[in-house]
């Protein structure tokens, strides 16, 4: 049962995998709570012309997406303040917008081609060494910034007009938290696919705000949830032959439920 | 008295819409303003341009420091109309979100001289009991006794606080003008607030400011009462709501010095 663990891509694969939605599912319970949950689809459909640039260019495409989806990211937070829409409206714009470039780079590349589908759902099991450091480096940086700012990221989601009153420097903030998430979500391509990214951002911290009384529980929580459904989803699909990006999520959605079902059984 | 709020020739447009114009006045330590006005007249975006939550023309200072560098928030305590997170659940409580109020400093542990203080604050606002249900599962009314809470945490010097009562009981209300008062008379705390129950808060107020588009009058309760500029502005609002100051409660707020009522010790007949 425990035989698939002995190959090294999957080791790879797990390794990566955990360290991508242990800091999706932390930078996700801010962007939740804050009701900027989509904000991880807008960045994903940003990254498909992340993708479709570096297939042009014969480049690699988790290095040439990290500036592209860091740049729309900073577009919506500019779009959202300087012409106070809501959130979700901006996000709307940015995601058309970088589908539509996405894919005419794309006919411009010569159309769809296995690469590119490998992007769209994910190959986890492609993961490289350096491609899991990477990741690494990525949940070091979100836990590091957990230490030093949870005041900070506490308070400005909790309630930004007195956040800034008490010197929270709020949109330094809120940059600093969608720039981490603009390159875990180009990371994450890789785990469960351009199409899925959000969900790894919103499900897990969804499931423990079902389950938490505290801040810090619902931070823990999500983290284990996210963890759990990368170890389960990759065990699914090499048991079964299946695409391990969907069964990444399906972990996750069976979690959300188990979570629901708990809270009405033990309603706190 | 020094100055505390100095506004200068302030004007702010939403959307080319001008909501406050020419907009000028020296708030005093000490002193505690009662902000009315139409419904629209530009109040909350006054406090936000004070607070730096919206930049305008004009300048606005704080102790003499202009807001767009100002550091010193511990001194301003605020509270806002509306409770941030009454629509969705926040896993947090009401200790938590006093917590808040006191200096944002980096990490996340809480030392024993803020729960201390957090304690003391909780104590005032009649919210100890609270102190680790989930804020969200509050009453409006509750929620909004932990958030004057938070405001004064950090023992504020300023106190800026926008219609705070309007989910409040008759109980807590006057709990909490009472203490607004306590803070202003035995504490000095300057106090800006917005309200539109002149009654109430009339017997504690030293000033009034009546803000339509741009500041109409400021000046104290005895001008007020007798300003014409308020009387052609406000028209038959303007007997209204001195009548309702004069008759809350049965008590004059301006006590000894009201023209109407000085001789009788405070009371109309």
């Amino acid at each position: 049962m425990l035989e698939f663990l002995s190959y090294g891509f999957v080791q790879r694969g797990l390794i990566a995998g955990t360290f991508v939605a242990v800091a999706c599912a932390i930078l996700g319970v801010f962007l939740v709570l804050k009701r900027l949950s989509l904000i991880g689809d807008g960045m994903s459909h940003v990254c498909l012309a992340g993708v479709a640039v570096a297939l042009l260019t014969s480049t690699s495409p988790v290095y040439m997406s990290v500036p592209i989806v860091m740049a729309a990211s900073a577009g919506i937070l500019k779009i959202t303040e300087k012409f106070k829409i809501y959130g979700d409206a901006a996000i709307g714009i940015v995601s058309a917008v970088g589908l539509s470039v996405g894919l005419l780079l794309t006919a411009l590349a010569g159309g769809f081609n296995t690469d590119l589908l490998g992007y769209l759902f994910g190959s986890i099991l492609t993961v490289s060494a350096s491609e899991a450091v990477l990741c690494g480096v990525l949940l070091a940086i979100v836990l590091l910034c957990l230490k030093l700012f949870y005041r900070y990221l506490v308070s400005a989601c909790f309630d930004e007009p007195f956040a800034h009153t008490r010197g929270v420097p709020v949109s330094t903030v809120n940059l600093i938290l969608v720039m981490i998430t603009s390159v875990a979500v180009v990371l994450a391509f890789k785990v469960v696919g351009i199409f899925l990214i959000s969900a790894l951002l919103i499900i897990p911290p969804v499931s423990a705000l079902l389950l938490s009384r505290t801040f810090k529980q619902i931070l823990g929580l999500a983290a284990c949830f996210g963890a759990a459904s990368v170890w389960g989803g990759i065990w699914f699909s090499f048991m079964f032959n299946i695409p391990s990006g969907a069964t990444i999520i399906l972990v996750n959605l069976a979690i959300l439920l188990g979570s629901f079902v708990w809270s009405k059984v033990y309603a706190h | 008295m020094p100055s505390v709020i100095k506004a200068k020739n302030l004007r702010f447009a939403y959307r080319r819409v001008p909501v406050l114009e020419n907009v000028s006045f020296e708030v005093s330590a000490g002193d505690y303003v009662g902000i009315i006005g139409p419904n629209g007249g530009g109040k909350t975006t006054l406090l936000k341009l004070i607070l730096g939550l919206e930049k305008g023309d004009g300048q606005i200072s704080l102790w003499g420091t202009s807001v767009e560098v100002f550091k010193d928030w511990q001194k301003i305590g605020y509270l806002a109309q509306k409770s941030p997170v009454s629509q969705s659940r926040f896993p947090i409580s009401a200790q938590e979100v006093v917590l808040m109020g006191l200096s944002q400093r980096l990490g996340s542990k809480v030392e024993v001289g803020e729960l201390k203080q957090v304690h003391a604050a909780m104590q005032k606002t009649r919210t100890r009991e609270y102190a680790g249900k989930i804020f969200h599962d509050l009453s409006i009314g509750q929620q909004q006794r932990v958030l004057l809470a938070r405001a004064l945490v950090s023992n504020p010097q300023l106190l800026i606080l926008d219609e705070p009562s309007t989910a409040l009981d008759a109980q807590s209300r006057e709990m909490f003008f009472d203490l607004l008062g306590e803070l202003n008379q035995k504490h000095g705390v300057t106090i800006l607030l917005i309200t539109h129950d002149t009654g109430e808060v009339g017997k504690h107020i030293s000033k009034f400011m009546y803000v339509d588009k741009t500041v109409v009058f400021f000046g104290t309760k005895e001008e007020f009462c007798h300003s014409e500029a308020v009387a052609k502005q406000l028209g038959p609002f303007a007997q209204h709501t001195i009548d309702h100051m004069h008759n809350h409660h049965g008590h004059c707020p301006l006590g000894e010095n009201c023209a109407e009522c000085g001789h009788a010790g405070g009371k109309h007949a």
